[in-house]
């Protein structure tokens, strides 16, 4: 469940369980309150009192719980569980100038946890990874100037062609930097 | 006659729709807010024209370099000169009735021909080449130039055309705001609806402007730096702290991200004033004024370090523990946002509400911010933000938050239309601006959440791939019914008729 939630399709979803209900209690209450019935409310200031404590605490819950909720998926976890385990890290260099990707190895092992280290070497780009389905699997800001890489650790469950893109506005050619990771069968 | 009142008769077709009533005595408060509105909606027209020109060529196939001059161009007219601006010409006029002060004097003057002339040399800047996008994407324009892509000359012109529009927003609009609230006397023949400072209708106005203030300092030091560097006065070694990709995008983002948080202040607070105004009992007060200033001082708070979701993919550059900051204050704003929902609706549910074109058009770009605000707070999840984060979920966020609170403004407007011009709308067409409005930014605004979460890269010149065209094209739709709506809106401004009472006495009551 929480696997299909912390996905984009995840989010727009939480967005609409968040926004749909606020509407229908918008349009109910202009609706009631301007043609059904505009005159003064009869609802007593506790029942009102009673209302914004519960809603806040609703509002409470549900951001406390989705955040928490999160925590599992979030990269550094992530890199804390690889690095934690005993398997392999396959150590993936990515350099970007404008307008391609230098990766130093784009032939990984299905089940191969890698760890991608990104550095930019003019401009701000971006390293996305998409899944052979076409839905985005993560991105990362590869800034030039810093010391250190942007790095996230990712591991390939399924073998085809991964496409990769650049997500950071980089000039007239962004939308043509684009490459190729291939994940073969693990034998 | 003001030296405002007399170029807004002087401009053809939208000076007609903003000609400031002279017969009330309140050409000091109405002259050159009127002004910046009338700039704004040409602004609006220019950005409505490349709006609709950029998806064209994804459809017709047309030279990607079109899509990139658009998209810049359609972006920056639309956050800054329009806007920003409306926000300017309505909240100054709104300020001046409610302390008795008048926007007279330079100060005004320079605020307005420091966003418009900015505005305009940005415009030829992208015109000579410079396609940076909205938000600069720091260090491109000269990455750019050192690879011929532009030349040095369009980076001088149109960085000098975003520092001129930076100083309106981070100097020149928030002193204003503060010398009318904090100093001069009051005049009353100039009070319409007077108001204190802990007035939640007023609250607002003081935080943003402090906001601006204080959040873009570090810009304008950056950004002074770097145009004394490009004009030649310093050299370009004593630049080079303010041309590290790091400094200048954090200090950009720091403004960047709060001038949006200021503006939704600011906005807040209008509808805070104004709803009052159209309850159906005549109480004129809302739920609790309590709550009202706690939500917008949750806002101010929470806000104000929040920006840092916009650097999450950059970790462990970013320190992961800066991040998570931005993630909890970013989903602290929902608090401030929750408080709100709550003093709006139990307002109208307490004393009924007469649902006029101009409430509804502020309540529904309100309800358009609340969306808005939920798709922000998701994407500023760290572990979402990987997901996001230059989709078009970011383009989807920002374009929302931008037209949400130009309709909350477009609303507040309709309420002191006739104060500024003497003429009334037409009630019809002002609620067929609120309908389409309805339909085409709601739509438009999932449309572009829904291509996000497909993972459709923003500002992006490709969309014909991984079935993204389906979503581009949903984005037309919804946007064409987004452009009728401002279309009739201004419309109604032209066709707007006289009001035979004097406006000045019928404000006052």
């Amino acid at each position: 469940m929480l696997d299909m939630l912390f996905t984009g399709w995840g989010a727009f979803w939480m967005t609409l369980f968040m926004l749909v209900p606020f509407a229908a209690i918008f349009f109910y209450v202009v609706y009631r309150k301007s043609v059904t019935d505009s005159g003064p409310g009869t609802t007593p200031p506790a029942t009102m009192s009673r209302i914004e404590g519960i809603w806040l605490a609703v509002v409470f819950v549900v951001f406390v719980g989705v955040n928490l909720g999160s925590l599992k998926y979030m990269p550094t976890i992530k890199a804390a569980h690889a690095a934690t385990s005993n398997q392999p890290l396959h150590e993936v260099d990515v350099s970007a100038t404008s307008w391609a990707f230098d990766i130093s190895n784009r032939q990984i092992e299905a089940g191969s946890t890698v760890r991608f280290s990104g550095r930019s070497k003019d401009t701000m780009h971006g390293f996305a990874v998409y899944h052979p389905d076409g839905r985005m699997l993560f991105t990362m800001m590869l800034m030039p100037g810093l010391k250190n890489p942007t790095t996230l650790v990712h591991t390939f469950k399924e073998p085809g062609k991964y496409k990769v893109r650049c997500l950071e506005y980089c000039g007239i050619a962004h939308h043509a930097m684009q490459d190729e990771l291939i994940i073969a069968r693990n034998n | 006659m003001t030296i405002a009142t007399a170029i807004i008769q002087k401009t053809p077709i939208f000076g007609k729709m903003f000609a400031v009533d002279k017969s009330t005595g309140l050409e000091e408060i109405n002259a050159w807010p009127a002004l910046m509105i009338m700039a704004s909606f040409v602004w609006l027209v220019v950005a409505g024209l490349f709006g609709f020109v950029m998806p064209a060529t994804q459809i017709f196939d047309l030279n990607t370099d079109h899509f990139y001059t658009t998209l810049t161009l359609h972006g920056a007219a639309l956050a800054f000169p329009f806007s920003f601006q409306l926000m300017m010409g309505v909240g100054l006029h709104r300020s001046g009735g409610c302390v008795g002060k008048g926007v007279t004097g330079w100060l005004p003057a320079m605020a307005f021909i420091a966003m418009n002339l900015g505005a305009a040399l940005l415009t030829v800047g992208v015109l000579m080449g410079l396609k940076v996008s909205l938000v600069v994407m720091y260090p491109l324009p000269l990455v750019g130039a050192q690879m011929g892509v532009w030349s040095m000359n369009a980076v001088v012109v149109g960085f000098s055309g975003i520092y001129l529009v930076l100083a309106c927003m981070i100097l020149l609009y928030p002193i204003l705001v503060i010398k009318m609230l904090f100093f001069g006397k009051k005049r009353p023949d100039l009070v319409l609806s007077e108001r204190s400072l802990n007035d939640p209708g007023m609250l607002g106005m003081i935080l943003s402007a402090l906001t601006l203030l204080i959040a873009g300092t570090p810009l304008v030091i950056v950004g002074t730096t770097v145009m004394a560097a490009l004009y030649g006065i310093i050299p370009m070694s004593m630049a080079a702290w303010a041309t590290e990709p790091v400094v200048f995008q954090y200090a950009f983002f720091i403004f960047a991200h709060n001038l949006m948080e200021a503006m939704a202040l600011m906005v807040m607070s209008a509808m805070y004033a104004t709803l009052p105004l159209y309850l159906a009992d005549g109480t004129r007060k809302l739920f609790s004024n309590k709550l009202a200033n706690l939500a917008l001082w949750i806002l101010l708070l929470t806000s104000v370090t929040s920006f840092l979701h916009h650097f999450i993919t950059l970790t462990p550059n970013q320190p992961a523990v800066l991040s998570y900051w931005g993630n909890i204050m970013s989903w602290g704003t929902g608090i401030g946002a929750a408080i709100s929902i709550f003093t709006v609706l139990a307002t109208i549910w307490q004393h009924g509400l007469r649902a006029e074109p101009g409430i509804m058009a502020a309540l529904i770009g309100w309800v358009l911010y609340i969306l808005d605000g939920a798709s922000a707070v998701v994407t500023s999840n760290v572990a979402w933000s990987y997901q996001l984060h230059g989709t078009m979920w970011q383009s989807g966020h920002t374009m929302t938050v931008i037209v949400a609170m130009s309709i909350m403004w477009m609303g507040v407007l309709y309420h002191h239309y006739p104060v500024i011009t003497g003429r009334k709308l037409d009630p019809v067409l002002g609620s067929w601006f609120v309908r389409l409005f309805t339909i085409g930014g709601i739509g438009a605004a999932v449309a572009m959440l829904a291509g996000g979460a497909a993972g459709m890269p923003r500002r992006f010149a490709a969309w014909n791939q991984e079935g993204w065209m389906f979503y581009g094209n949903l984005i037309v739709i919804f946007g064409l019914i987004l452009g009728a709506s401002f279309v009739v809106y201004m419309y109604n401004l032209m066709k707007s008729r006289e009001i035979s009472a004097p406006m000045g006495e019928m404000a006052r009551a």
